[in-house]
């Protein structure tokens, strides 16, 4: 019926699209250090390179449903330092970890009502929502810290921290399971259907009898939660709280999923895209250190990169260039 | 009404599944829908055929549920039934398959097919995937389709996403379908394939309420055909009962009497001529407007005549064919075209056609703002100026160019759109639907002011949907069909006949 050398020649045509940019960032960028510094390949190195990508790992993978659901949480830099800030003080107040923990998981949780349900039942714009919630939460911090950074609380957290399991470190461990988790949540679960039918189309999810603005609350609360957990990682990063360490970080958070090839409409894209996203972001920075450049010039090499990914896959998918107009 | 026999299944006599009874639904201004009955058994294609406005859209929107009965009785399996939302007409097994399909686009095909009812599958809170995919290519099995059920539902064409709408439905154990003009986008091809899987539904039993213009496939697929006109059941006919001509001329009723023509204006010379138009969906689109003049340009939705006024104006670019402009060759672009005089009112002025939030002063110097700059600087008294003119001449009703458009009338906005376009200076008007939307006193305004527009000199291009309209309006008319152009009819010839005739399938 079709021509089979065409048909062929598509599907290899369309296979080499289907590789985004960003695999072809990694691979040269890993090719590149390597050769510039051996040190970059040390084991020492790669450990390190983990545990830099374990914290954003946790940042950008829940930041991938939300850009899922054609939204944006912009709140989570300066919840992750809320949440380090709440755990840091109550610590040195004396609580034990356990009330820490759930303290920093209750204002994720508040944080994370407030963004769901100005966005979904209210049809806020996500931008604008969780711009208002960065602010607030970055006050907060600064109002409970005074402004300066908490120190002197207990050892377990950073010991957590600078611990391995069979020679791989703790925090890269529990990244790495986090991630299987959110992949079953998000290709295995009801739920996770659900995310693609909000950013895909919100109305059929209605129409379909699923209370849809709940599910779309509850990503943007658990965006928040894994943001609370997250301040685990940072406080036993730094072992101290500053209050704003972190503002910022939801720009990583963001660069990674749309370097990973999710879009902002229709629902499209996926997970393992976000983990390739974080390690190219990782890796960049990491290569950089090594090669001892100066870390401002590091945050605008990442943003280079973000606009040099899309260049590329828009450059490959031709076609899609001039069917804009 | 023929209360023939509804048709053997089975060798036996079914009972009406469905029975409408008055159904009655007005709107401030308008009666949809004047005691409507109605009725379908299972494994029958029942077709409703009308005009637009005739009261098809409403009757299916009571049907699942979108609209709230006035007054009248609805019967399933004989007995009364209420449906007072989508949840009650989806219980009662009807299912409407519209144009904009309800389907997720970054989902597969058994993603969608189950939207909602993941629970079948789940265990331990986990999709079972296997036995999801192996229900809807059960489900599809059903209509004779093949699909690969992993399949983007985005990946998938037009006529593929309505299969896959077709398999949600019936997942959901519909029992009657409504189908909206399932086949306007699609190919003859696909349609085909369609009416395939319809048949496949009437052996199993479901029972089809079918919208569709075209006569040869309605004479084709209808086991009953019915036909509407302003709001009311004007004949029912079954399988052969009646001729396709006698359809149309039921359809048109009678012509509008009491609307006159308009006097024929002397044509000047030739302002528009475009010569053999392609476009990706175009075929050879050829026609001529002259000073001095309105043309109709008829069809039924989806025959492609907005398609022509986007092509000509420079939207959509050309893959074939030129256009003379005052007989010289130009080249299309929007930009060229504004400047050139040639003004577009698009079909829908509130996204296309105005900026509602800016007032009425900013909207009429839209167009011409190129004209208000002196050495780059705007000219706020000049800009006043045309905009004082404007309201004025086209008797605007606002309380100034300070108004907001948002707060006006249909039909004032539609004046604005035009006032736009004159400030602009331009001399060929290209009218996509100009009257859409407005009440009648502002569209007999909008006649007189478009019949001004001609003996100012102006050349107009008018689309329309309402074929009285058109005869009333226009010196002459191409009537399009599929993207093509179809006939032409002049003076003489012209009538809301002859277009239908045209523009419907033969």
């Amino acid at each position: 019926m079709t021509d089979h050398t065409a048909d062929n020649a598509l599907r290899h045509e369309a296979l080499w699209r289907r590789i985004p940019g960003v695999v072809l960032i990694l691979i040269a960028m890993v090719a590149w250090f390597a050769i510039g510094n051996p040190r970059f390949l040390s084991g020492d190195n790669l450990a390190n390179l983990g545990l830099q990508a374990s914290l954003l790992l946790m940042l950008a993978l829940p930041m991938t449903l939300i850009i899922l659901t054609a939204g944006l949480d912009l709140s989570v830099g300066a919840l992750l330092g809320l949440c380090g800030v709440v755990i840091a003080a109550l610590l040195v107040a004396g609580w034990s970890l356990i009330v820490a923990v759930g303290a920093a998981l209750a204002v994720g949780l508040i944080i994370g009502l407030i963004n769901g349900y100005l966005v979904s039942y209210l049809s806020l714009p996500a931008f604008v929502v969780t711009l208002g919630t960065l602010g607030i939460s970055e006050g907060l911090a600064l109002a409970i810290s005074h402004g300066d950074p908490i120190g002197g609380f207990t050892p377990s957290i950073e010991a957590f921290y600078r611990s391995t399991v069979g020679g791989v470190p703790t925090p890269v461990i529990a990244a790495a399971l986090f991630c299987g988790l959110l992949w079953l949540i998000l290709y295995r679960t009801r739920f996770g259907n659900y995310i693609f039918a909000i950013g895909g189309n919100k109305e059929a999810l209605h129409l379909a009898g699923v209370k849809a603005n709940l599910v779309h609350m509850a990503v943007y609360v658990l965006c928040s939660l894994s943001v609370a957990l997250s301040a685990l990682l940072l406080l036993g990063r730094t072992n101290s709280a500053h209050p704003s360490v972190a503002v910022g970080m939801e720009f990583e958070a963001i660069a990674a999923v749309v370097l990973g090839g999710t879009s902002f409409e229709k629902g499209q894209g996926w997970l393992l895209g976000t983990v390739l996203g974080v390690l190219a972001i990782t890796v960049l920075r990491n290569g950089l250190n090594v090669l001892s450049v100066e870390p401002s010039l590091q945050v605008l090499c990442v943003g280079l990169m973000l606009i040099v990914a899309l260049l590329i896959d828009r450059g490959r998918k031709g076609e899609m260039a001039g069917a804009a107009g | 009404m023929t209360m023939g026999p509804a048709p053997a299944i089975d060798g036996r006599q079914a009972a009406p599944l469905l029975r409408l009874s008055n159904i009655k639904k007005s709107f401030p201004g308008v009666d949809a829908l004047k005691s409507v009955s109605f009725e379908i058994s299972a494994g029958e294609v029942h077709v409703i055929l009308g005009q637009n406005g005739a009261g098809k859209s409403s009757l299916i929107k009571v049907l699942c549920g979108a609209y709230l009965a006035d007054g009248g009785e609805m019967e399933v399996d004989g007995r009364p039934v209420a449906i007072r939302g989508p949840a009650d007409a989806n219980a009662l097994g009807i299912a409407v398959i519209y144009q904009e399909f309800s389907l997720v686009p970054y989902l597969d095909i058994a993603q969608n097919i189950f939207l909602g009812r993941e629970g079948a599958f789940a265990k331990a809170g986990l999709i079972d995937k296997a036995a999801m995919h192996a229900a809807a290519r059960q489900v599809l099995q059903q209509l004779g389709l093949t699909y690969d059920t992993h399949t983007y539902v985005h990946d998938l064409g037009v006529a593929h996403q309505q299969m896959v709408e077709i398999a949600k439905a019936l997942s959901q154990n519909a029992r009657i379908l409504v189908m909206d003009e399932p086949t306007a986008a699609i190919s003859e091809r696909e349609s085909d394939r369609l009416f395939e899987v319809i048949d496949r539904l009437k052996q199993r039993g479901v029972a089809i309420v079918y919208i569709s213009h075209r006569m040869k496939e309605i004479m084709a697929l209808g086991d009953r055909i019915t036909v509407m006109r302003d709001g009311a059941v004007v004949g029912s006919f079954l399988r052969g009962e009646a001729a396709a001509g006698e359809l149309v001329r039921l359809m048109i009723g009678r012509s509008l009497d009491g609307m006159t023509r308009r006097a024929p204006v002397g044509a000047g010379h030739c302002v528009l001529s475009a010569d053999r138009l392609r476009t990706a969906k175009l075929q050879d689109i050829s026609l001529d407007v002259r000073a001095g003049e309105v043309v109709g340009l008829a069809g039924l939705v989806g025959s492609g005549r907005t398609e022509v006024v986007r092509a000509i104006f420079g939207v959509d670019p050309l893959t074939g064919g030129n256009i003379h402009l005052d007989g010289a060759p130009f080249t299309l672009r929007p930009d060229a075209s504004i400047r050139a005089g040639i003004a577009l009112l698009p079909e829908d002025r509130k996204r296309q056609g105005l900026a509602l939030p800016l007032t009425v002063g900013d909207n009429t110097v839209a167009a011409s703002l190129w004209r208000l700059f002196r050495y780059f600087r705007f000219i706020p008294t000049t800009a006043r100026q045309v905009c004082d003119d404007l309201i004025a001449r086209l008797n605007i009703a606002t309380r100034g160019p300070g108004q907001q458009v948002h707060d006006l009338s249909g039909g004032n906005q539609q004046k604005i759109v035009l006032g736009k376009w004159l400030a602009a200076g331009a001399r060929l008007f290209l009218l996509d639907e100009p009257t859409r939307g407005v009440d009648v006193g502002a569209k007999a305004e909008i006649y007189r002011l478009i019949d001004g527009l001609a003996k100012d000199g102006a050349a107009v291009l008018v689309i329309s949907s309402e074929f009285p309209e058109l005869v009333h309006l226009c010196d002459r008319a191409y009537v399009m069909r599929d993207y093509a152009i179809v006939g032409h009819l002049d003076h003489g010839t012209l009538s809301e006949k002859a277009i239908l005739d045209l523009a419907v399938h033969p």
